[in-house]
């Protein structure tokens, strides 16, 4: 006969269940540990300098640090909202696109089921009045710019925030538009001024344009080294590193993204490759990978390709173009600042998006990419429908492209991954060739 | 005086209940399942009768349930633990009040159960995916952890970084989930954590399917695992309800059907 006893009584504990807003913020922290967690200990010889990112994150979202304090907060809901003008206001920007599952399964319920995750993570987020790096929201901006993004003003003015509503044309190249656009843009500056009861000056908007312009130089000097082979840094590093852009103060994230550039250079004068001897070099473009939602990124390093460029609204395209001008009038700087956020911008929700197709071209060369993994967020119909005619450009142009469909879901793992493995194979297999044909010519 | 004996034989352990006419409990037991469960069972059916002076011929009526349930050649009847942990949890709960969704979680299964006004079970939903967020799947990551299944609550409350979740459905995924953890230099505590948020979610995720009403009461061996419970209440944002011996609720609504049968039987 087993061991056998009178059964345990059980111990209650009094204790206090958690509320929705702690859950929450447990819920996010959990996913946040886990991505960093992966991003940080399973690739090789991170460079030290990461170590304030990594921990940034950290603290951000499992310890609930609030970053800023004390300047009015204003929430941005788009990468189209020109920063220059809300630091010209001693106004600090957070972007407020979202990348958590939790957040994306309790946003759900104000969207039809095949629909952007980022909408609904951001939309499930807001409902929780619980946002990363920032304690209140001062004011929020939301542009008109896709569909999906469109309609969600309304629902997230139903969770009574104040929204503050950005037309944006969808036709980039007309005068019309661009007009259009500046309006926008001098109408949003009076607005928001006057929202915050403080004076834009054209000294003050000069400087905001050097400090911004400052972040993208150091950015520029980040992705330059990209260009190197073997490449000295991970893609998934500098995708953490933009998307510390959304809520870091700017000052600093410039300052230690140099910090990272110098180790980066140093590590590069010594030949030192971050990716393995035959990784192959990919380019990334689509939905945007917002932390934690880094899935993509992390599967394609992990099966050995290695990100040397990419191409999304997360990412590069974020400092596209330097507002260099120096105008005379505080209004025309105010045009300058506009003509960046729409002549540089790429998003395929404009009808003709031609622009893009020739930046993916000239990145695919300067970076000398292999390959082209193409990410489409299911329910995005613009990038589903823009992948085509960026199909048939990468066609033209020899370069092999994998489309996935994503979502925040972490189950996809198996079937995602081996997808990926097998691309990255055989881009692998497609360059030993090439070399062994070049050999032998 | 007859008596009504309840035996659950579950893959871990049997619980036996012995009543008397009066639905009150005379005698309960629990052991290990081991290897042989019918040989086991009846030892410990015997042992208990003996201990409280009771003739085997004095039990009017056996019915028995769980997953050996069948093993038991003595039994008067066999029912379905489902039936079972409803008229059990109606009878061990009646101090909560009307319990209309019961969360179980036993050595292999994991089930939620879906209750009627009047007790009777309308609906229910189990996991179907092997050991997933079982008592198994405890000892399995309680064994990595090189840690007893009888400290996992401790663990849970001296948690004091983000609770790690296990991603892996499977237990043996799972197991190396852990040691990658470890590996990474997260504390044991912050696992344990982890793992339980896993489990709770999981069962939540079963129980929504019958619907979450009224009182959510929760029984099983695992029931017994204060971290557990609390993760499991902290996920669903209210108390749960739970017996005093959770692990024998199923045995016990057992001995009341076998009360009810031999009624039946006596005509």
């Amino acid at each position: 006969m087993t061991h056998s006893e009178q059964p345990a009584k059980i111990q209650r504990r009094q204790r206090k269940v958690e509320d929705p807003k702690a859950r929450h913020r447990r819920h996010e922290a959990m996913e946040a540990v886990k991505m960093l967690d992966n991003l940080r200990h399973n690739f090789a010889n991170p460079p030290t300098s990461m170590t304030y990112f990594y921990d940034l994150f950290e603290r951000v979202y499992c310890q609930g640090e609030k970053i800023h304090t004390g300047k009015p907060m204003v929430g941005t809901l788009c990468i189209q909202i020109p920063y220059e003008v809300i630091y010209a206001l001693d106004a600090v920007p957070v972007r407020l696109c979202n990348g958590f599952h939790t957040d994306e399964q309790s946003g759900g319920e104000f969207m039809p089921a095949k629909s952007c995750s980022l909408v609904k993570a951001t939309l499930g987020m807001l409902k929780q009045r619980d946002i990363p790096a920032v304690d209140k929201l001062d004011f929020m901006i939301h542009p008109t710019t896709c569909d999906q993004k469109t309609k969600a003003i309304s629902l997230i003015e139903e969770m009574e925030y104040e929204v503050y509503h950005m037309e944006f044309p969808r036709v980039k190249e007309s005068e019309e538009s661009r007009e259009y656009w500046r309006r926008t843009v001098r109408k949003f500056t009076k607005d928001l001024s006057r929202s915050l009861g403080r004076k834009i000056t054209r000294k003050k908007l000069k400087e905001a344009i050097t400090r911004v312009g400052k972040a993208q130089v150091a950015y520029h000097r980040l992705n330059e080294l990209r260009k190197l082979d073997p490449v000295p840094i991970l893609g998934k590093d500098v995708f953490l590193i933009t998307n510390a852009f959304f809520f870091d103060e700017i000052e600093r994230w410039t300052q230690k993204v140099h910090a990272v550039c110098d180790e980066v250079e140093r590590r590069a004068r010594e030949g030192f490759n971050a990716a393995g001897k035959r990784s192959p070099r990919i380019l990334y473009t689509g939905s945007p990978p917002i932390f934690p939602n880094l899935k993509l990124p992390y599967m394609i390093e992990q099966a050995d390709g290695v990100i040397v460029a990419d191409e999304s609204c997360s990412a590069n395209r974020l400092f596209n173009d330097m507002v260099s001008v120096d105008e005379w009038f505080l209004y025309d700087m105010v045009d300058a600042v506009a003509d960046r956020y729409l002549k540089g911008c790429t998003c395929p929700i404009f009808t003709k998006n031609d622009d893009r197709k020739r930046r993916l071209a000239e990145l695919a060369e300067q970076y000398n990419v292999d390959g082209v993994v193409y990410q489409s967020f299911a329910g995005c119909q613009v990038y589903e429908m823009e992948q085509r005619s960026i199909q048939q450009e990468m066609e033209r142009l020899g370069i092999p492209m994998l489309y996935v469909e994503t979502d925040y879901s972490p189950g996809q793992g198996g079937q995602l991954s081996t997808r990926i493995e097998a691309f990255i194979e055989s881009l692998k297999v497609r360059k030993r060739r090439q070399n062994h044909s070049k050999e032998e010519a | 005086m007859p008596y009504f004996a309840g035996i659950d034989i579950g893959s871990t352990a049997i619980k036996i209940v012995l009543i008397d006419e009066n639905e009150a409990i005379v005698g309960q037991r629990v052991a290990g399942s081991g290897s042989m469960f019918y040989k086991y069972a009846k030892e410990n059916l015997q042992q208990l009768t003996k201990d409280l002076g009771i003739g085997m011929e004095e039990i009017a009526y056996i019915v028995s349930t769980g997953y050996g349930r069948k093993l038991f050649k003595e039994a008067d009847e066999t029912i379905s633990e489902i039936t079972a942990n409803a008229v059990g949890a109606r009878k061990a709960g009646e101090k909560f009040g009307t319990i209309r969704t019961i969360i179980n979680i036993g050595g292999q299964d994991s089930k939620a159960i879906g209750l009627d006004e009047e007790g009777n079970v309308v609906n229910f939903a189990m996991n179907d995916r092997c050991a997933a967020g079982t008592g198994k799947f405890l000892d399995v990551a309680a064994a990595k952890l090189e840690i007893d299944v009888e400290e996992l609550g401790e663990y849970h409350f001296r948690a004091s970084g983000t609770p790690l979740a296990i991603n892996s459905t499977c237990a043996v995924f799972a197991e190396s989930e852990i040691i990658g953890l470890l590996g990474n230099e997260h504390s044991r505590e912050d696992i344990v954590a982890g793992i339980h948020f896993s489990i709770a979610k999981r069962i939540i995720r079963l129980a929504k399917k019958v619907g979450l009403n009224d009182v959510i009461y929760f029984d099983g061996g695992p029931a017994l695992n204060a971290g557990l419970v609390a993760a499991i209440e902290d996920e669903l944002g209210r108390e749960l309800a739970i017996p005093d011996y959770p692990q024998i609720t199923t045995a016990l609504g057992a001995a009341l059907l076998a009360k009810e049968g031999h009624g039946y039987a006596a005509g």
